[in-house]
This record gives C-alpha cells, structure tokens and sequence, in this order.
C-alpha cells in the first residue's frame, strides 16, 4: 500500500511537471501569457487521434505532426491576436484564455466526446517494482519528464534564443537595445511552449481518453505548479510538482479521490498568503527584499 | 557616420527635442550636455530607435500621442524609421539610463544574454573582455545583477553594450544617481573601453565638469533646444557653462 502510493505519487509528481513545464517556458521564463496553454494540450491529442485514425497515418508521422501543428497554431496565436495587446498583461490573459475557450468549446461542438478518442501508449507492456504493478507508458512518462526538464534546462541556459527568453521577460527595452527582437522572440516562446505541452500530451493521455475538460484541468494545475515553484525557475517546478503531486495522490489515498482537484487551488491560495513569489521565484524575489 | 537633421520629437502637445540638428564623426567622442528634462534622454530614445517601440506601446494603451518629425543618417544610409534592434544590428548601441541589468539573472548571464547577435566564441571573448576592463564584474560573476551596487551595475551596462559590437556606442546618463567616487571609475571605465576598442561614443550627462575636458564635441541642451556647441574644453571655459554646470 505504502509502496505503491509513493510510487504512484512519484509518476503523478511527472506528470504535473511535464504539464508545467510548457507553461513555465511562455508565461514564467517569457514572461508572455499564453492561458490558451490547456486548449493547446489537449488540441495536441486531437490531432494526433485525427492524423491516427481519418488519414491512417503511422504513429512516427502523426504524433510529430500534431506537436509541430500545435506548435505552428501558438506562434500563430502570438503573431495575429497576441501582437495586438502585447504589454498590457491584463489583456494578453484576457485574449488568450478567450482563445483557450473557443478552441476547447469548438472541439465539444464539434462532437470530439467519447471513449474512442484515445492515444495509443508508446510501449504496451506491464512491470513489477517491488509489488507494485506498473505499466511502461508510465515509465515512459518518467523518462520523458527527465527528458525534458533537461533540455529545458539547458535550453534557457546555453542557447540564444533561450538566454533572449529570459531577457526581455526581465526587461524588454533593454533585450530591443542588444539586437533582441522581442516580438520573434517572444513568438518562439509561444511556440516553443506549446511545443512541449504537445509533447506532454502525447505520453500523458494513453492512460485515458482525450477530453475537453482535460484542457481545463491541465491549466489549473500547470498555474498551480508554477505559482508554488515561483515563475521563472525549473528547479522551483520541479520541487512544487513533487509537493502538489504527493499531496494529490495522498488526498486520493486516504482522503476522497474527488477532492485531488482542490490540492491544486489550495496550493495557489496558500503559498499566494505565505510567499507570492512562490518557493523558488525570481521575478518579485528582488522587489520583496527592499 | 551619424548625422542628425531638424529632429522634433513630441509627447502629445509637449515638445521635447525642438528642431535639434547634429552630426557624429568616425572616432570622436561627443557629448550632450543639458540639465533634467531639457530632452537628452528623449534624445537619446531618438537616436538608438527605442522611441518606435514606446509609440507602439502608448498607441496599444491609447495613451500618451508621440510624434517624431526629422531624419537620422547613419553612415549615409536614413534610419529614421528603423526599430530599436535593427540599429543595434547596424551598429548603433543604446546604454539606457539607471544602468539597465537584467536583475535576476547572474554577471555572466547578463553579458551572455548580450551577446545575442555575436558567435559562440566571440561571445567567450567579449565576456573576457569586459571582465579584463571591469575587474569588479569578474569577481562578482556568479552574483545577481540586481545585487550588485549602483556603479557595478552601470559597468555592466556598458559592457553588454560592448559585447554586442557597436560601432556607435551611446551612454545615457552613465554617472547618474552615483557616488562622486563611482562617478570617478565608471569616467575611467569608459575611458578604458575607448583606449581598448575606439569606439565612437556619444554621452549624454548632466554632470558635465568630468566629462567636458575630453568630449571632442559638445552640444548643450535646453528645453530640447541646442544653446550652445563647440569642443569640449573650450566649453569648460565658457562663463555660461561654469554658472549653470559647475555652479562657480
């Protein structure tokens, strides 16, 4: 039992990261909000059950065509709505939770609901850790978290277009005075977020179906994460996906499996009381010292 | 290489650089010299091409109407219309004012974050550079930039300037809000960087006694009008200039 639930929570704790880690790299590292975050995930799995199953095409060929369509979408998001309120923060969360919306709601309307609509894991076997039954596609998704983090990591550390994130997050005159375009810039970021929740999608949802709702659900808890580990910091969404996502699996364990959603809105509320900054945050970090 | 005709730059009604003309050749060093609010930084803003983006952004907020009339040539070619970052390709630099860091990332990941248009390996230089010119830096590398005191941050500030290879290198206000000790190194720091790489350099300072002994040119500002223009040392003697910038 024990056993299990860490294990359990371990793979939650991935999961959430990987939901997380999308957003982090638009809204966090950028500092562009892209609340269509949900929508796009979910637009990924979609797409790919359409490549799958209405144009027959391999698994190789559907699954990077959805990430790189989903991807393409965002930058497009960026370039013909984002552009036009870009700086004025209210409104870029207005214009792309507006487009989140109707992006999820088209897919409702346009009868996306069911069990058929499902993706295929990408290796279907089971294996004991311990005595504890678990499936590869969760394997997988342990592998691709580590993955992933990694390159991001690497990504906004040694790359230009990465190290360009970070600086016109912090202060977009300056980056325009380097030779940074912030609006190319920026749109990469989109891009490059929407990118890796494609890529999130694509392993976490063989272990359901692909629903309208899960758009929701993923956004909540990507804010959830990023707001606890501070905006910004990978290592910050690191540790606060393993503290919601232990907390999540514990509150199903032993509490009521109803009540998981909630771990993630109390978690905002506290730490927004506590340390708004979040655990690991840069971005208010100076401001709250003085 | 730079030349500046009949420049008029409004903030709705206000006027804030007034049929300003002025010319930058190869080498010099060049100064505008004006107290607060007599349009140096509006000026400044003008030249390195920032002012588009804050036209963009008053006109998405409907805020503030900001009107630019006049041309600015940049080796022969019109740049009047350039954004702020195909200047800085072209060459043009921009320090801005209140020594412009990026305050949560660290030293090296400032001047690394500037070496956004160089190659991997000049980048490497340019770093070692500004850590040769600046020892200060070098010793707090691995620190916030946020954390670093006043005159450690304007050092900085000019070297991610350097580090994105300017051929014209414009300083706003780089001895502003220091220390009369500050003020003294960055004056020294930024003669060193003229000594390594002969940069053409315009300033623009309120502070004029330490500056005006080697500016080649200067141009004194007023209300965003030009009062009065001449080398810089002939300007420290000018009864004018000792009244209203050395207060004798």
């Amino acid at each position: 039992m024990l056993q299990g639930t860490l294990i359990y929570g371990f793979i939650n704790s991935v999961v959430l990261m990987l939901v997380a880690l999308g957003f982090s790299v638009t809204f966090g590292i950028s500092g562009v909000a892209n609340f269509a975050y949900g929508a796009l995930y979910v637009m990924a799995g979609y797409l790919s059950w359409l490549g799958l199953h209405s144009l027959g095409l391999p698994y190789w060929l559907a699954a990077p065509g959805a990430v790189a369509i989903t991807a393409g979408v965002a930058a497009m998001i960026y370039w013909f709505i984002l552009l036009r309120v870009r700086g004025l923060v209210v409104s870029e969360v207005i214009a792309t939770f507006g487009m989140g919306l109707a992006i999820l709601e088209l897919f409702r309307y346009l009868g996306f609901i069911g069990f058929e609509y499902t993706l295929p894991p990408l290796i279907d076997a089971s294996v004991m850790i311990g005595d504890t039954y678990v499936d590869a596609q969760r394997l997988c998704i342990v592998g691709a978290g580590i993955l992933l983090a990694a390159f991001l990591w690497f990504f906004t550390h040694y790359t230009k277009t990465g190290l360009a994130f970070r600086g016109i997050a912090q202060d977009e005159r300056t980056a325009l005075t380097l030779g940074i375009n912030a609006d190319k810039v920026a749109a990469w970021s989109v891009a490059f977020g929407a990118g890796y929740a494609a890529l999130a999608a694509l392993v976490i949802l063989p272990l359901g179906t692909i629903a309208v709702n899960e758009g929701y659900n993923v956004l909540v808890n990507a804010l959830a994460v990023c707001i606890v580990g501070g905006l910004g910091s990978t290592v910050g969404i690191i540790v606060a996906s393993f503290l919601i996502g232990f907390a999540q699996i514990l509150t199903a364990t032993y509490l009521e499996t109803s009540w998981m959603m909630l771990v993630s809105l109390v978690a905002i509320l506290a730490i927004l009381v506590i340390k708004p900054s979040g655990l690991f945050g840069h971005q208010k970090q100076l401001e709250e010292r003085i | 290489m730079l030349n500046v005709k009949d420049l008029i730059v409004f903030y709705e009604n206000a006027i804030a650089v007034n049929d300003l003309s002025m010319e930058v050749r190869e080498g010099q060093i060049v100064g505008v010299i004006g107290s607060n609010s007599a349009g140096k930084t509006t000026l400044m803003n003008t030249l390195s091409g920032l002012i588009w983006d804050m036209l963009i952004k008053e006109q998405r907020k409907g805020g503030e109407r900001i009107t630019v009339m006049g041309s600015v040539h940049f080796f022969e070619e019109d740049i009047s219309k350039l954004p702020a970052f195909r200047r800085a390709q072209q060459g043009i630099v921009l320090c801005r004012e209140r020594h412009p860091v990026f305050p949560d990332s660290s030293v090296t990941e400032n001047l690394k974050i500037a070496g956004y248009l160089r190659k991997r390996a000049e980048v490497k230089q340019g770093i070692e550079l500004s850590f040769d010119l600046f020892p200060n830096l070098a010793r707090h590398r691995s620190r916030k930039a946020g954390f670093l005191s006043g005159g450690e941050q304007q050092m900085l500030a000019i070297g991610m300037a350097m580090m994105v290879g300017p051929k014209l290198l414009l300083l706003d206000e780089p001895l502003l809000g220091l220390s009369p000790a500050m003020q003294t190194q960055v004056v020294e720091a930024i003669k060193d960087v003229r000594r390594h790489t002969g940069v053409t350099l315009v300033i623009a300072e309120q502070f004029a006694r330490p500056l005006l002994p080697w500016l080649d040119f200067a141009y004194v500002i007023e209300n965003g009008m030009l009062t009065l223009t001449g080398p810089g040392p002939e300007l420290m003697d000018n009864p004018e200039i000792k009244s209203a910038y050395f207060g004798v």
